[in-house]
Formats: structure tokens, sequence, C-alpha cells
């Protein structure tokens, strides 16, 4: 545990240096989050002029669910997605083979391999937009609400993480589908901006189970403007677990058959 | 005889004067090989298509819900639900992804091989894009209709009546949205990083173009900022023919910009050309 | 007779940003952005006549590529002019490209995933090839280069030097009357590299196209060219032939003995006559290494002193003398010839 500590430190300040060195990454990352950010409030400005709310979903909790989609977004894109894409090329390339050749469990180092500290940009964003949302909204979180809220976080992006694993570890075999995480890009960065009980029952289902959106960003956000049910929270933290063992035993699965089967 | 074969002749075309054979001998050639090599990657390509569907879904599924029982800017929910659907298949035939390569070309180099041939780059990009856009469509239509069915599209303005008109549109559309995105693709032989730039002219075509909303449905102003833009008339004007919410004169009207828009952007794309090749030869190959 | 190539005070002049190592700096950086100027070709002139096959020695980064890059038309110099067949070749007039060819080593400008063939068919479409004379021109490069097994293999499929030899061939069906070939053989192994070797100087013998090479492989430059052109610095440091080369740069030369049969010479008999030259023994005899001008005086010494079979004086390797050459920083020029 303590080795997976300092591995995750090495590379985290190594993706430091880089982010010093190309100064030019991280204005752009910041222009395009604002940029991101405001064409989804102009976009929930139109929408609030035709109605005044959206399946019990007001203005300030779709500003809450969008700080969270970013928030989520940018812990996804610092070290989450640069490394999954970095595995689907190392798989492709032959470089995976170092990793399996270093003294750390290979998943862990496949999923820190590749920082992009520049996406915490979208982090902070979205915890300036959940505030200033929080705030219009006026409500009053006990210790319980937040510690629910933490909660509901991780088991989001634990199934989330749990789900790019699963993608990439295709490409153990689908060597030529390089673009397969873009699937989830689009869904997260389109879907993920609205609160899934708006889709109707069997989008929501596939939202939730297949491409584990919901989890990730409308769950968490009703835990903040307290539209969440207990029953909701609990299948969140099953759900979680049940993602994390799937795709824990899916990369085992595929590194047997990796090493088992090349020369 | 041997050496008579690989010794210079002693007639040589003339490269520099335009000949339409040649270039639709070229277009011939290239377009069949970028079908090829799509079909080839037809995995890479399928993923595309489905990405093409999520964004109208999402928003046919937001913009039903704002609407509801009732109406929203002149739209019923079976209504809005027609409109992006329409916008999917002209959004589909419309775009152009090169803005994101142009970037890698420079840093690699490989706009100098492009360069070395005595014919435009735009010719070869042409025909890739249109490869995929054909073939993408074997994906796009059936998703169309199927999403029509589930939703329960509000077609009733569409008739032969609406569908003549929308070809011209949709041509002129394909045109112009080439022209104007291959210009800002150029934006990468000055800054060494696109995606700011990019990412802002998608948002302003995500409003103004139609893409988000139907542009009724926006507030007044944007309405008026739009009008003034390329955006709506390589994108909403088609779809707004299709469906039959534009009429006579209207439409003629709307051909009359979108050709005044596609001289802007030619002229802009052949100046703007020549200062990126101006720059790429200064920094270097 | 015109010349093919003609470069007069041709220079190319980059500004790039200085940035040093370590985080302090970086951060400074961050705030202030400093720049320094870069001559990487400093006014070279030379000219080639039509027909010539001209190699450009140089060390890494010495401006052989950027020279050659100008000429093609890639690059806009700072200062000089050139005229390559009549045509200013930063202008890339359509009719300059359709004389020319930038053949580049390991980049490809043939399409990945396509058979060759077809690659070849979109040139001849490209550069208005007449179809009879695209025919015939595609038959001989084939039967040259050996390509007929590999036209229908898409280009993705093909080894290093497959692929090489199919964009050659490519690069050489508008029948340029200029080639510019940048590293043409490397990475490749040493019989493919002499299969090329060959083929560009078959080429150039049975079109009369002018050649002008970059290469890191002596063997290269030896096998072909009959003049050289080394660029040190951006500066042009020798323009003649191989020979004169070796002649003007090598410093020393290598005697090697070969005694009789059964004879012994004691090494300090040895080291007396060759007055402290380092002697290396061989089975046969030694050989010693030594300065040029008293290359004669020393082997005269060793010929009346010593029981010799045989005596032979040679000049150093090639590429130790242009070792030596790229080591020294030097400000010289020399024209020859």
């Amino acid at each position: 545990m303590r080795h997976g500590l300092r591995v995750l430190r090495a590379f985290l300040s190594l993706g430091v240096l880089n982010l010093v060195q190309y100064r030019s990454d991280f204005f752009i990352a910041l222009l395009n989050a604002l940029i991101s950010l405001v064409t989804q409030v102009l976009a929930l400005s139109v929408i609030f002029t035709a109605t005044s709310d959206l399946r019990g979903w007001g203005p300030n909790d779709l500003l809450v669910l969008v700080g969270i989609q970013f928030f989520i977004a940018g812990l996804i894109g610092v070290v989450m997605r640069p490394s999954m894409e970095a595995l689907m090329e190392g798989i492709r390339l032959g470089t995976f083979d170092y990793l399996l050749t270093k003294p750390a469990d290979s998943q862990l180092l496949a999923s820190v391999q590749m920082v992009a500290p520049q996406a915490a940009t979208d982090v902070v964003v979205g915890v300036g937009v959940v505030a200033y949302g929080m705030t219009r909204l006026g409500v009053t979180l006990s210790p319980l609400d937040v510690a629910l809220f933490l909660v509901m976080l991780l088991a989001g992006l634990v199934i989330v993480y749990s789900f790019l694993l699963l993608l990439a570890t295709c490409a153990f075999w689908f060597v030529k589908l390089e673009n397969v995480l873009v699937i989830f890009q689009a869904l997260f960065g389109n879907a993920g901006r609205w609160p899934v009980t708006i889709f109707p029952p069997w989008l929501r289902a596939f939202l939730t189970f297949v491409v584990p959106v919901a989890f990730a960003v409308t769950v968490p956000a009703q835990a903040l403007t307290g539209q969440l049910g207990g029953g909701s929270a609990l299948l969140a933290v099953v759900v979680a677990i049940g993602f994390f063992v799937v795709s824990r035993l899916f990369w085992k699965f595929a590194l047997r058959h990796y090493t088992g089967a090349s020369a | 005889m041997a050496d008579v074969g690989l010794a210079t002749p002693d007639s040589r075309p003339a490269l520099s004067r335009f000949s339409l054979a040649a270039l639709a001998s070229f277009y011939r050639e290239r377009f069949a090989m970028s079908v090829a090599v799509n079909v080839a990657y037809r995995g890479a390509v399928a993923i595309w298509i489905f990405v093409t569907l999520i964004q109208p879904l999402v928003f046919i599924v937001v913009w039903r819900t704002v609407a509801g029982e009732g109406e929203t800017g002149g739209y019923t929910a079976n209504q809005f639900v027609a409109y992006f659907l329409v916008m999917m298949v002209v959004d589909h035939m419309t775009f152009i992804w090169h803005m994101w390569e142009f970037e890698w070309r420079i840093r690699t180099g490989a706009f100098s091989p492009l360069l070395m041939r005595p014919i435009h780059p735009i010719h070869g990009d042409v025909c890739e894009n249109l490869a995929y856009k054909v073939l993408g469509l074997i994906g796009v239509l059936p998703a169309a209709v199927l999403i029509g069915v589930v939703f329960d599209a509000d077609l009733s303005g569409v008739g032969l009546g609406t569908v003549l008109p929308f070809l011209p549109a949709l041509v002129l559309a394909m045109v112009l949205r080439f022209a104007v995105e291959w210009c800002l693709a150029l934006a990468a032989f000055w800054l060494t990083k696109v995606t700011a730039i990019n990412s802002l002219f998608f948002a302003l075509t995500t409003f103004f173009g139609g893409i988000f909303a139907p542009l009724a449905v926006l507030p007044g102003w944007m309405q008026t900022v739009a009008v003034w833009t390329p955006f709506p008339w390589s994108l909403a004007f088609p779809v707004e023919v299709f469906l039959g919410r534009r009429a006579g004169a209207d439409i003629w009207l709307g051909y009359a910009a979108q050709l005044g828009w596609i001289m802007l952007a030619l002229g802009g794309l052949a100046l703007l050309w020549r200062r990126a090749t101006r720059r790429y030869s200064a920094v270097g190959a | 007779m015109t010349a093919a190539i003609t470069v007069t005070e041709l220079g190319k002049t980059y500004v790039v940003p200085e940035r040093e190592g370590g985080v302090r700096a970086a951060l400074v950086a961050l705030v202030r952005r400093r720049t320094r100027e870069v001559k990487a070709v400093a006014e070279v002139s030379f000219r080639i006549e039509p027909g010539e096959i001209v190699g450009f020695l140089g060390p890494n980064g010495a401006g052989k590529t950027t020279t050659l890059k100008m000429l093609a038309g890639l690059l806009h110099p700072t200062t000089g002019t050139a005229d390559v067949l009549g045509y200013t070749p930063w202008r890339r007039d359509r009719d300059y490209l359709g004389r020319m060819s930038l053949i580049m080593g390991q980049r490809n400008q043939l399409h990945w995933d396509i058979p060759v063939l077809d690659s070849f068919r979109l040139n001849q479409a490209i550069f208005r090839i007449p179809p009879a004379e695209f025919r015939v021109r595609l038959d001989e490069l084939v039967q040259l280069l050996e390509l007929e097994e590999l036209l229908r293999k898409p280009v993705r499929n093909l080894s290093l030097g497959e692929r090489m030899k199919c964009e050659i061939a490519g690069s050489l069906l508008h029948a340029p009357a200029v080639l510019f070939l940048d590293e043409p053989t490397i990475g490749l192994d040493v019989a493919m590299q002499r299969r090329i070797r060959s083929f560009i100087a078959e080429y150039n013998f049975r079109t009369g196209a002018c050649v002008m090479l970059t290469s890191h492989y002596m063997a290269d430059v030896e096998a072909l060219c009959r003049r050289v052109i080394v660029i040190h610095q951006g500066r042009l440091l020798y323009d003649g032939d191989l020979a004169g080369l070796v002649q003007r740069f090598a410093a020393h030369k290598t005697i090697t003995v070969e005694l009789e049969e059964g004879a012994k010479v004691a090494e300090s008999v040895a080291a007396g006559l060759v007055h402290g030259a380092q002697v290396e023994r061989t089975a046969t005899g030694f050989t010693v290494r030594v300065p040029k001008t008293e290359t004669p005086a020393v082997a005269s010494r060793l010929l009346a002193a010593l029981p010799i079979a045989d005596l032979t004086i040679e000049e150093p390797p090639v590429d130790q003398v242009i070792e030596k050459v790229f080591a020294a920083p030097t400000s010289e020029v020399d024209r020859d010839g």
C-alpha cells in the first residue's frame, strides 16, 4: 500500500514538472474549461427562459450537477484517462511489456502511468460552480449530508475508473479500436451534463448500469441537492464494489491471456 | 528500347494550368482510396458513428422534457424530435475534423510531402471527408429512422415539396462548412495548440448553427447575431427547409446567403493558405 | 551548358526559444521568454551541372537537410538565391514540382493502408502522367527495383527496405530531372543499401537526372558520388572530389610492412626507424601511422634497413578523415574543381 502511494507520488511530481515546462498547456486547459462552462451555462439559461424546472431540477440544481460533472471530468482527465490511453497505446506498440517487468502491481502502474495536470483546471472550475450553485440554493448541509456526498462521490469515481479500465482492457484483444474511450468521453460529456432522471427508463438504465454516467454525476449531485434516496445511495456503493471487482478480475484474465499467448 | 522508358519525356504536362479532367481523375482515385481505408478501419468508423448519435439524442431528451405536453418556440415535443434527427443527418453530412489534425500534420512534418505535390492539399481532404460521410450514412440514416420511430417524431411538414429544395441547400451547406472550417484548421500554422480556438468555434457552431436548439427557440439577440454568421447557413437552414419551416422567397434568399458566404469563405481560404505556406516555409518544415 | 542547380550565398537563420534546465529556470520561462538566433546555413554557394551525382556530407545539424529542403522548395531562405532548372524553388511553381522529386528516408509519402499500385496510380493522376508513359515507366521501375511482388500489398505490410524501394519508385514516376535524396538508405540492411545505391546510379545513367544526396553512410557517398560538398556548422567546407577531400584533410598515412619469411625485428629497432611513431605488430609484420609529410622519408628508411617482403602506403579510411574534420571547429572554406 505504502509502495503504491510512493509510486503515485512519483508520477504526480513528474506531472507537475511537466506542467511548469508547458505553460501553454495550462492556459489552454483553463480556456477550454471556461468555454465549456460558459457554453453549458448559456444552454441552461436558454432552457430556463422556456421552462421553470426540468423534472424537478431547478436552474441552481442543474448548476450543482454541472459543477460535479466538471469535477469528475477533471479527476478523470488528470490521471485516469491519460493512463488508460497510454495503456492502450502501450499494448498496441508493445511497450506495455515494460510495465510487466516492474516490481509493482501492473494494474496500479498502468492506472497512474500518465498524468495530465492541466485537467486539474476542470476540477477547480467544478468546485467553484458547485459552491456557487449551493450558495444560490441556500441549502445548509449537515455533516451527515456531506459525508454521504463524499461517499457517493467516491463510489462514482470508483465506478468510472473501473469502467474505463474495462474498456481499456479490451485493447488486449481489439488492438485497432484505439478510439473506444471516446464513447465514454462523448456520453459523459453530453449526457453527463443533465440529470439522468429526465431520460426515458430504458436510456436511464443504460446510463446507470452499462455506461455509468448516473452514478458518476447525478447521484452525487442528488446527495448535495437533497434528492437522494437511501436506496440509490446503497445501490451506488454496491455497484461500485461490483464494478471494481469485475474490472480487476477482467484485468487479471487479460494478463493471463496476454502473457500466456505471446511468444 | 528500355532506355526510352525511363528517359526524360520530350513534352511535359502544363501542371500550372488548371485541368478539370486531371482534377476529376484525381478525385476518382483519391475517393476510391479513402473508401477503401474507411472500410479497412470499419470498427473505428462504427465507433465514430455511434458517437455522432449521442449529442442529438441528449438534446432530444432535454427539449422534449422542456416542451412537455405543450410547445416551446413553435416546436412541440415531437417536432423537437424531428428537428434533432434531421439536424443529426445534416451535421454528419457537413462536419469536418481536419482542424484537429493540422496540429499533428505540422508537428510531424506531414505537410511537407503534401506541399511537394502540384495539387492543393484541400482536394485530398475533401475526398477523405466525403468518403467517411458517405459510408457513415450507412449507420446514421437507419439510426435517424430508429430514433424517429422510438421517440415519435412529427414529420408532418415533410414532403417532396420540401425534400427537393433541401438537396441544393444541403450541398451548399456542405461546401460552406467545409470551406469555413478548413480556414479554421489553418490556424494551426500560427498557434501551436489549437484546442481552445477549436472549442470556441464549436461552441459558436452549436448555438448559432442551431445544433443545441432550433434558432426560433433561442433568445432574440442570439437569433439576430446568428443570421450574420455563416453557422446557420451550413446547418439550421437546410434542416428548416427539409421540415417545411421555410417557404418560397425565404428559400431563395437562403440560397443566396449560402452562396455569398461560400464566396467569402473561399476567398478567405485562398488568402490564408498563401500566408500559411509562407509561414511553414519560414519556420521550418 | 547551363547548370541544373545554381546556389548563391544561400543562408537560413532560425529564431529559437532558449531555456535552461531545472525547475527555477522553467518558472522564470513562464513569465519571460528568451530567444536566440541559430544560423543553420551560412551563405553557401555552388553549381551543379545536369547529370551530376553530388554527395552532401556533414554531421547532424550541419545544415545539409536544411539546404536540401531550400532547394526542394520546402523552406524559404533568409539570404541568397537559388536556381534549379530555371525555377526559384520556394515559389513552388507547379511546373517545378513536376520536374523534381524529394525523397526522404524513413518518411512515408505513400498511403499506409492501401496497395502500393494504388498509391502509384494516385501519383499518376496528380502529375498528369499520360497512361502509355505511366505504363512504360512503371514497368521499368518495377523491373529495376524488383517490385513485382510488392505492388498489390498495402504499404503497412512491407518491410522497411521494401517500403523504401516503393517510395523511390513512386517518386520517380513523373520523370523528375532533379532528385533530392535525404538519407535514402538510413535504417536499411547492407544488402538493401547496396541495391538502392546501384539503382540510383543506374537511374542517373539512364535518364541523366541530376542527383543531390545526403547521407551518413560513407559507403553511399563512395559508391555514388564523384563530387562531394562538405557542410559543417552551416558553412561550406569543401567542394570537390572525394579523393581530394581525403588528400586535403588527412593528416596521416598508414604504412603497412610485411617482413620476409622468418625474419624478426626488435621493438627498439623499429621504433628508432619511425622516430617514435606508433607501431602496431601484425601477424606478418607491423603497421605504423606517420604524418603525411614524413611518409616518404620513413618509408625509404624502413626499406633500407629491414628485410621487407612488401610495403604499402595507404590513406586512412574516408570516414575517419571526415570524423576528424567535423571534430575540429573550423571556419575554413575550400573550393576545388
